[in-house]
């Protein structure tokens, strides 16, 4: 029997089509895996299944039935609950009292009752493999796997029918995630309907039923998870505009020759973190472009914001063309000729009520200002609309709101940012997450015209094509140790990869 | 959006000038020349308070300085301590600007360094410098209509028949304002911190030491403004500009400002300054209780912050959801 | 996750600094209460050795009770609002205003039984109208509250000009200092069950631990079904009847209104909640700590007073006591942050 069904679900947000006529099937006691890339629409659909967001087409259906989701309250109702790659919690609160957050065993005067609750979430503990002493811990003592396990015991405790797992072992370790895939299959064979949405081939055998994959907000395959193979799967993500085909292949030789014998530009030894990394071991050379690779949480954004400036490392150092430096600040990193395009394009890259103007020259003040203190407006002007025809930056005028462009148009400005800067080291967190393949293309390009030009680039990348099609030496990272490094033409998607989940057990360098 | 709103100062100026023919109406001696001047003059503090003020607010973060009224209040004792006991005069006044500038580090330092929250921060020296300034008085005024005619100049003169402290304080200190808020690096840099403070921290912006540094210009224009008012009142009084931190907070508001950040404009505030001292003045003129002007710059400041949430994020919401249903339909 | 590792400024190696091994003793030194009963502890030994036997009197005693509980019932309505992130700094006004109205109607003849319950009400309902524009108006709640604070002082103006009202019922004055039960003052035995029964209602009620939790994160709350608007709004009003009861307590210590009652007022009530370590971001903190940060405030003031030190040093000493300890605080949070 089909639990839940979608029918041509058709969402936008402010004319971007998010979603293009979507269609699931996910029935009972069986796991759906959605596939799909950074910018496919899974996290729309999740919402869209929550309630959190309203379809502008199409229907739901529970059981059979028609309905219409006002909010998470309601899709939690009727038996449909997410668990979300970063937790929702209550920090000072206790595991139990996250786990009935909301939905309390009082009696009749409101009183809590503690005893009920431990009753009631007792016989989940096992199957979730959790020790009841933890119930009484302050959430914020657990480790991001174990919260996902109280969310877990959260949604089962209300009775979820319908549990959305929104790439649940991003952040989870390799045993965490071998006890969350256990999990599943218990959930799964007691009846439940999983939906379980990941961009990680490599987990669809090992948990799916029924695979559906979906690419730039339509599906564009569904088959049963046995008869698939990874190669059809990647074909299916990629959508028309790739073949498979440069994704297998190795780099470009002619970019891996030579320069590989020049001394790094940037070299980082021995580089710990009390909490995001171990004993770190970076290199970058100049007019190269290195790729780091590793799943969300490994701490390479937390390498490279200390390498920014933004974060304090424990111990390690940190060498710039042979000199040590250890900045304090971003300001001192950038002074030091070090430049990072941050991750997180809303909350830590752009000022989206300002204008174009503003955003593109704020890493320049003072070289466009007389005297280091008083703005030169009209060498500013000249800057933006420079920028603006270089990266082919559309907009209306060089005074619009960055926060109104579209993201690829947002990501383009954040880059320019940096490349009207003289630099030693840029390094760039996701330069292209959540934007069109088309402006992809357009970043990959600039990022190889600034790598010509002398620059050692870093990027980080999720996204195994990306690094495939940019990156000349590859460094692979996984919970906080570099775990592979390649150099020129050795590298493979497979090798990467799996280093990158923990496939592989090997660390040696691989030579070109 | 970085800067000032036209329509906000059109607004704000049919308004003064409405407000200004109200009472005019029932009281036509308000626009004589003596009248209009000591009006301005009264505004001349708080105007200088409110730009304090609104640098910090736009500093961001839910940054806000409860302690400006205090501030200036310990500062006008300070300066009025040392002219009685026979400093020269412009030591006094240093004292004053200095002694606000040290207060307001104070600020900086509990909020930059020790990381309290500004509301509480402020409160806590609010009560410490009220208590200071009370404690240097013994709780009295101190007289200074002996002190030096030139001190006195500065509250009370005139220049080109100008009020002294319009012409050579305030309107030069706008055009400074306005010069660092729109035009300095300084100002630039406050405006981005204020918006998006980790994404100004990530481009190389020292965002503390900028909130820090407003808090120190707040607490020195504090201080300024209550040397000013000890000169124009001949006394200094322990509670220094009263409602100043209210007032400071509505005209700041009313000027354009977000009490979120990122957002504002000297010349908005000194309009919203402007409208503010109209209607106080009004209210004073006819003898309305101070009680009640306070109350009713309480009732500006909620009414503008409320009107202002509806219009900029309940009514388009309301009006996007109607459209919606009208196209389902 | 990452965001809250960045930090926006040079006084970053508090953030970095090794982690902490958890030892009892220090997890105990570390609690605001103990401080806060050191300083109870400390105020006290200096004020019995200072006041030359003025502290251990009957009549001071009773007295310091009495104003401890006139500002620890509005405390604890304080903490439900700082809990889930709020402040309300208008309870001066709102204090003057209710005990304008309920001595108004005393002078109208109204019977005490009538007026009482009006003083609660009457709180309730300006505690009500606060969060109804901060919680439906989105406006700040400090903005706010400055607002109402000079808005219901001139609400409190209006009805009494520049007049007095001393005709109050002497039998308030009788129950809440004059009647004892044991040792306590009337007034200190009501706000002891207060404060007993909203600590008990934030232990163990759904609603309380729901505050928490909206303290703790509101987006979160709102996702699992909590409705935090309502709850936020209800401790608003809870807070203004709080304030209704500490007017009625405090006409009974000094049966007299004018224009000025209650003015200054919300500083002590916030400084003792503040003091007591429920923090201003909301969800962690506590009525315990409120008790005893209602202590600290009653206590400094009493020892100026009995060791003839100018009644002005208490704003310092106050405003000291906040700053400091709310610093060490967050000073010792940021370390907490990075095990």
């Amino acid at each position: 029997m089909n639990r839940l069904e979608l029918r041509g679900i058709v969402k936008s947000f402010g004319g971007v089509r998010a979603l293009k006529g979507v269609d699931a099937v996910i029935a009972a006691g069986r796991t759906l895996v959605l596939l799909g890339e950074n910018g496919a629409g899974k996290s729309t659909l999740i919402k869209t299944l929550t309630g959190a967001v309203r379809p502008d087409e199409g229907e739901i259906l529970i059981d059979g039935t028609p309905v219409v989701l006002r909010d998470p309250m309601h899709a939690r109702a009727l038996g449909i609950t997410a668990v979300y790659q970063e937790p929702m919690i209550f920090p000072h609160l206790s595991v139990l009292e996250n786990i009935f957050a909301g939905c309390e065993i009082t009696d009749r005067f409101g009183r809590v009752q503690t005893e009920a609750m431990l009753r009631a979430v007792r016989p989940w503990l096992s199957s979730l493999d959790l020790a009841e002493s933890l119930l009484h811990r302050p959430m914020a003592d657990l480790g991001l796997g174990h919260q996902q396990l109280v969310l877990i015991a959260q949604a089962l405790v209300q009775g979820a029918r319908v549990i959305v797992f929104d790439e649940p072992t991003a952040i989870l370790s390799r045993a965490e995630t071998d006890r969350l895939v256990g999990i599943i299959h218990r959930l799964r064979d007691d009846g439940r309907a999983i939906v379980y949405i990941t961009h990680r081939l490599e987990e669809v055998p090992r948990l799916g039923d029924h695979v559906t994959v979906l690419t730039d907000g339509r599906v564009t395959g569904d088959y049963a998870a046995s008869e698939v193979t990874e190669d059809l799967l990647l074909r299916l993500m990629m959508g028309k505009r790739h073949d498979a085909g440069p994704e297998r292949e190795a780099i470009r030789p002619s970019a891996a020759a030579g320069a590989s014998s020049a001394p790094p530009v940037l070299s980082i030894r021995g580089l710990s973190h009390s909490r995001h990394f171990h004993d770190v071991d970076w290199d970058a050379s100049g007019g190269r472009i290195t790729g780091i690779y590793g799943l969300v949480g490994a701490g390479r954004s937390e390498v490279a914001m200390t390498v920014f400036g933004a974060l304090r490392a424990a111990s390690g150092r940190i060498l710039l063309d042979g000199r040590e430096i250890m900045p304090r600040s971003p300001a001192e990193a950038m002074a030091l000729g070090i430049g990072y395009l941050p991750e997180d394009r809303k909350k830590q890259g752009i000022f989206a009520p300002m204008g174009l103007e503003s955003n593109l020259t704020c890493t320049g003040l003072s070289r466009l200002s007389h005297g280091g203190w008083l703005l030169n407006f009209p060498a500013m002007l000249t800057e933006t609309q420079a920028i603006m025809r270089r990266f082919a930056i559309k907009a209306d005028t060089p005074g619009t709101a960055i926060g109104t462009l579209s993201g690829g148009n947002q990501q383009k400005g954040l880059f320019a940012r940096w490349a009207g800067q003289t630099l030693r080291v840029l390094i760039l967190d996701e330069p292209t997450r959540g934007i069109d393949l088309a402006t992809k293309a357009e970043i990959h390009g600039f990022i190889r015209q600034l790598a010509q030009a002398g620059t050692a680039i870093v990027v980080i990348t999720s996204d195994l094509a990306e690094l495939m099609a940019v990156s000349q030496d590859v460094i692979v990272m996984r919970q906080g140790r570099v775990v592979d490094r390649f150099r020129g033409t050795a590298v493979t998607a497979e090798r990467v990869l799996a280093s990158a989940i923990g496939a592989a057990t090997s660390s040696q360098e691989h030579a070109a | 959006m970085s800067g000032f709103r036209s329509g906000r100062i059109l607004i704000l100026g049919v308004f003064a000038l409405l407000v200004l023919g109200g009472f005019a109406v029932g009281n036509p001696t308000i626009l004589s020349a003596d009248n209009v001047s000591s009006m301005a003059v009264f505004a001349v503090e708080l105007g200088i308070i409110a730009f304090g003020q609104g640098l910090v607010i736009e500093g961001g973060d839910g940054a806000i300085d409860l302690s400006v009224g205090a501030i200036s209040g310990l500062a006008q004792i300070l300066t009025a301590l040392f002219i009685t006991h026979g400093l020269p005069w412009p030591v006094g006044i240093g004292i004053g600007i200095l002694s606000g500038a040290a207060m307001g580090g104070c600020n900086a330092a509990a909020i930059a360094r020790f990381r309290i929250p500004p509301i509480i921060a402020t409160l806590g020296t609010m009560f410490a410098f009220t208590g200071l300034a009370l404690i240097a008085s013994e709780g009295n005024t101190i007289d200074l209509t002996a002190a030096p005619a030139r001190f006195l100049a500065a509250g009370q003169g005139s220049v080109l028949g100008v009020p002294f402290q319009i012409l050579c304080v305030y309107l030069p200190l706008l055009g400074v304002l306005v010069l660092v808020q729109h035009r300095s690096r300084f100002g630039r840099a406050l405006y981005l911190a204020g918006t998006n403070a980790t994404a100004a921290w990530l481009a190389g912006i020292h965002v503390k030491r900028l909130r820090a540094a407003t808090y120190v210009l707040s607490g020195a224009l504090s201080g300024l403004a209550g040397v000013i008012a000890a000169a124009r009142l001949g006394t200094a009084t322990p509670d220094g500009v009263p409602e100043a931190n209210l007032i400071s907070i509505a005209i700041v508001v009313l000027g354009g400002a977000s009490i979120f950040g990122g957002d504002g404009s000297p010349v908005g505030t000194a309009i919203a300054t402007i409208a503010i001292a109209v209607v106080n003045y009004g209210l004073n003129y006819n003898d309305f209780n101070p009680t009640l002007q306070a109350g009713m710059m309480g009732l500006i400041l909620v009414l503008v912050v409320l009107v202002e949430n509806l219009v900029r994020g309940h009514l388009p919401r309301l009006i996007a959801a109607a459209r919606n249903r009208r196209k389902m339909a | 996750m990452k965001s809250s590792a960045l930090n926006l400024g040079p006084a970053a190696p508090a953030l970095h600094g090794p982690r902490r091994v958890p030892v009892a003793w220090r997890a105990l030194l570390a609690r605001r209460e103990t401080a806060l009963l050191g300083v109870i502890v400390l105020v006290v030994t200096a004020v019995s050795l200072g006041a030359h036997g003025g502290f251990w009197t009957r009549v001071n005693l009773d007295g310091l009770m009495v104003t401890c509980a006139i500002t620890a019932v509005p405390a604890a309505g304080m903490t439900l609002v700082i809990l889930t992130g709020g402040i309300d700094a208008s309870i001066g006004s709102m204090l003057g205003l209710v005990s304008a109205i309920g001595g108004l109607l005393f002078v109208a003849g109204w019977p005490v039984a009538a007026v009482v319950p009006v003083f609660l009400l009457a709180g309730a309902a300006l505690g009500w109208i606060n969060g109804l524009i901060i919680l439906c108006g989105r406006v700040p709640p400090i903005v706010c509250t400055l607002g109402t604070l000079s808005i219901f002082r001139m609400g409190v103006f209006l009805m009494m000009g520049s007049e007095w009202i001393t005709a109050l019922p002497p039998g308030l004055t009788r129950f809440f200092v004059a009647d004892h039960l044991g040792p306590l003052p009337g007034a200190a035995v009501i706000a002891l069950v207060i404060m007993a029964a909203l600590a008990a209602f934030l232990r163990v009620h759904r609603t309380g631990r729901r505050l928490f939790a909206i303290g703790n994160n509101e987006e979160a709350a709102r996702l699992v079904g909590i409705p935090v608007r309502r709850l936020r709004w209800m401790t608003y009003t809870i807070l203004g009847a709080c304030v209704g009861l500490g007017a009625l307590m405090r006409l009974g210590q000094s049966p007299i209104v004018q224009t000025t009652t209650g003015s200054g007022f919300e500083l002590g009530v916030i400084a003792a909640v503040v003091l007591g370590g429920t923090e201003l971001s909301g969800g962690r903190g506590g009525m315990f700590g409120t008790f005893l940060g209602t202590l600290v405030v009653g206590l400094v003031g009493d020892a100026i007073v009995l060791m003839h030190i100018q009644p002005f040093w208490s704003g310092v000493v106050l405003g000291s006591i906040i700053l400091a300890s709310v610093g060490l605080n967050e000073g010792r949070r940021a370390r907490q942050v990075v095990s």
